[in-house]
């Protein structure tokens, strides 16, 4: 079969992509082989096993174009907002508004992998004096150091509080060099009181109705920020047709997720349906070509459910897995591994759940900001990821540690126990660096075992 | 026919052979890893075959484990040691619920169901705490062998506290115990304390009776004792249990080609 799905190496691709236009495909402004980023230093590409479909060639080039689209932003005059740690929330504030782009500079965390460590930001942000006991958002200082890979944004915007302890760190030290960074807030998720109105938010959890009018109040204080950084007006119309159009993004992704892991064989890889589930937090810097990918990648998802195809064999054991990966070779791994992923919760569910359009819009936001994994308790966060282990219908679970992330701690034992509890499934704990290639044999060792322990139990 | 399995650890390779129908034991055998895997594994193999006096056409089947089990081609199947290492200790000691494994450079804790079957595991990551490698620093660091640890141990009035989890770390707080007088049977027994804790400690799981205990670290005598202080439960020593893993993959093989251990 021509079309058929497969996961092939770049040099594959290379032909793939010859083979592609010579059928005709209409390619985006910013299309084009995906060789010439390993010409541009993201060599990881070498590396990783990439889906073979025109969908993948169009969400992978608009994933390693970004930096392109913000330089030209900032040539068109545009406002760029660099938003940091909410995962989710404020860019919804930043595309209400006209002329406007928000990305997370946070998002540098993956430029040593795919760069494969030739980057140099490791080694600036060690230089300024945030090491590896740090998590691997510290690259983001080298980015600023450089500004090699991103634009500096014209406001930093940054939520604080109840999130990761070393991501606090990096941005303080961020604000120290030089970089104002705007504050804002994020309040611990705590259990109702008894008595207390309680309001339910997006997800599975709930916050007393004092939390949300607290960080309604921040959001406000943080419009204000953006309308004076850019001149132009943010009316609740504005935030009301911002939201709407947020949730559309949020909708395809809900669809394109239940499709791809419950689907059997698995119509998507792992490692593509990772990047499309990041598209939520900030649209990669262009919401409306967004929509454009995600519906395209849906589209050749439904193509092959409908068709009975996949990329991976039927019995491939169903892993849900929690935390993104420093490497994202690791998504590979465990398809190589013999299993599929059937769930995820990569830190940022609440900007995957719907934000609520019958409500005022920065309470709407509030509520949605408040459902964050990240805020409330590990056990919180466990709940969240049984419902999903449910609904997915996952036999294992990965928790993958990020290397100096404060909140992998902890909250892997905690997870396990939950899960151990609730379902009796296996819980395996690693840890991925941003390049896990010495790791590689006791990486796939473990997460073999995994899937010969489903197996074998599916026997059972 | 005749079925065998190749484990090649991090620090020694171990072959098994055994009689497929009726899983008696023919020959095994322990080398030292080397640089040449698959040469070693493969010499290894030759040379139990001619101690049971068995040619190598006579081989109907060969599993291999361990962390080099892919380097080993003359291998039908792979499979992982949390596997094969569950499948021969379930043969030897039917029932048990737990299996602490220590090997050279990782450590293993194995829940088993009542079938025998792995329900879930813990390794250690990227660290050689709760290892035998961790073992041989500390008893270098003592001048003596890692064998002789038990003995020393034995003769401690009360363990030294060793806190550190890091090899490098423990190696510090072992030069400040000497330098404070403490003795080396206490710290022998501080140290072994010190793997059973970070053992029970890595896993996160609970530890179910009956537990066993496998892998080259329980050949050292007294540390079974030290593991069953930190579990809470009693810790029997598999029968050969550096050869376990392997004759789980000798039992593997011996499935694969439908002599099943369960007939």
């Amino acid at each position: 079969m021509k079309d058929r799905p497969d996961r092939i190496t770049l040099d594959q691709w290379d032909s793939r992509y010859k083979q592609l236009i010579r059928s005709g495909i209409q390619e985006p402004e910013y299309g084009g082989c995906l060789r010439r980023h390993v010409d541009d230093g993201d060599t990881r590409l070498l590396h990783l096993a990439i889906d073979n479909s025109a969908a993948a060639l169009r969400l992978w080039n608009f994933l390693l174009t970004e930096e392109d689209r913000l330089r030209n932003a900032r040539e068109e005059g545009k406002t760029l907002v660099g938003t940091l740690k909410d995962l989710g929330t404020v860019p919804v504030m930043a595309y209400s508004m006209k002329n406007v782009v928000a990305f997370y500079p946070d998002g540098a965390w993956w430029i040593p992998c795919i760069m494969e460590q030739n980057s140099e930001l490791l080694k600036t942000a060690d230089s300024l004096g945030i090491d590896d006991s740090f998590c691997p958002v510290r690259a983001m200082l080298g980015a600023f150091v450089s500004q090699a890979h991103f634009p500096i944004p014209d406001v930093l915007i940054c939520s604080v509080g109840a999130t990761c302890d070393d991501l606090s760190a990096i941005a303080q030290r961020l604000d120290a060099m030089g970089h104002a960074v705007q504050w804002w807030e994020i309040p611990h998720r705590r259990r109702p009181d008894p008595g207390e109105e309680v309001v339910s938010l997006p997800g599975t959890f709930a916050a007393p109705k004092s939390l949300v009018c607290f960080v309604q109040r921040e959001l406000q204080r943080i419009r204000e920020i953006l309308v004076d950084a850019t001149g132009s007006p943010l009316s609740e119309e504005d935030l009301n047709a911002g939201i709407v159009r947020a949730n559309r993004v949020r909708l395809l992704l809900d669809d394109l997720r239940r499709k791809v892991f419950t689907a059997n064989p698995a119509p998507l890889p792992a490692l593509e349906t990772l990047i499309a589930e990041m598209l939520a937090i900030h649209f990669c810097s262009d919401q409306q070509e967004c929509l454009v990918v995600l519906e395209s990648l849906l589209a050749e998802v439904r193509r092959r459910v409908g068709a009975g195809v996949g990329i991976l064999p039927v019995d491939a054991a169903r892993i849900f897995w929690v935390n993104p990966v420093a490497d994202l070779r690791a998504m590979n791994m465990v398809e190589d591994s013999g299993g599929r992923i059937c769930g995820t919760e990569y830190l940022f569910s609440h900007a995957l759940d719907l934000i609520r359009e019958d409500v005022p819009p920065l309470e709407a936001l509030a509520q949605s900001a408040l459902a964050d994994p990240m805020v409330g308790s590990p056990v919180d966060r466990a709940e969240r990821i049984c419902h999903d282990i449910s609904r997915f219908g996952a036999e294992a679970v990965v928790v993958s540690r990020i290397p100096g992330a404060s909140h992998c701690a902890l909250e892997g034992a905690v997870i396990g126990d939950v899960v151990r509890q609730r379902f009796g499934l296996p819980v395996l704990e690693i840890e991925v660096p941003p390049v896990a290639d010495s790791l590689e044999p006791t990486l796939r060792t473990r997460l073999e075992a995994l899937v010969e322990t489903v197996r074998s139990n599916r026997l059972r | 026919m005749i079925c065998a399995g190749i484990d090649t650890g991090s620090r020694t390779i171990k072959v098994v052979l055994i009689d497929g129908e009726s899983h008696a034991l023919l020959g095994s055998g322990v080398v030292d890893q080397g640089i040449e895997q698959e040469a070693l594994a493969e010499k290894l193999l030759h040379e139990v075959l001619e101690e049971a006096g068995v040619r190598r056409d006579e081989v109907a089947s060969i599993v291999a484990t361990g962390y080099g089990r892919k380097l080993i081609h003359a291998a039908d199947m792979q499979m992982t040691e949390i596997t094969c290492q569950a499948t021969g200790v379930s043969h030897c000691l039917p029932g048990t619920r737990t299996v602490i494994d220590i090997g050279g450079q990782d450590s293993k804790f194995l829940q088993l169901l009542p079938s025998g079957k792995v329900s879930d595991f813990a390794m250690n990551d990227r660290c050689a705490a709760g290892t035998g490698r961790f073992l041989e620093m500390a008893a270098a660091q003592l001048g003596v062998r890692v064998s002789e640890l038990g003995e020393l141990a034995r003769g401690s009035n009360g363990g030294a506290q060793i806190s550190s989890m890091c090899v490098v770390f423990a190696e510090t707080e072992i030069v400040g115990l000497l330098a404070q007088g403490c003795t080396v049977q206490d710290i022998a027994a501080g140290i072994q304390g010190s793997i059973a804790q970070r053992i029970h400690a890595m896993s996160g799981l609970k530890a179910t009776p009956p537990v066993v205990f496998t892998g080259g670290v329980a050949l050292v005598p007294a540390m079974d004792t030290a593991l069953s202080r930190a579990l809470g439960h009693p810790v029997s020593i598999a029968p050969t249990p550096q050869l376990t893993c392997a004759l789980g993959a000798a039992l593997t093989a011996a499935k694969r080609i439908g002599l099943s251990p369960d007939r």
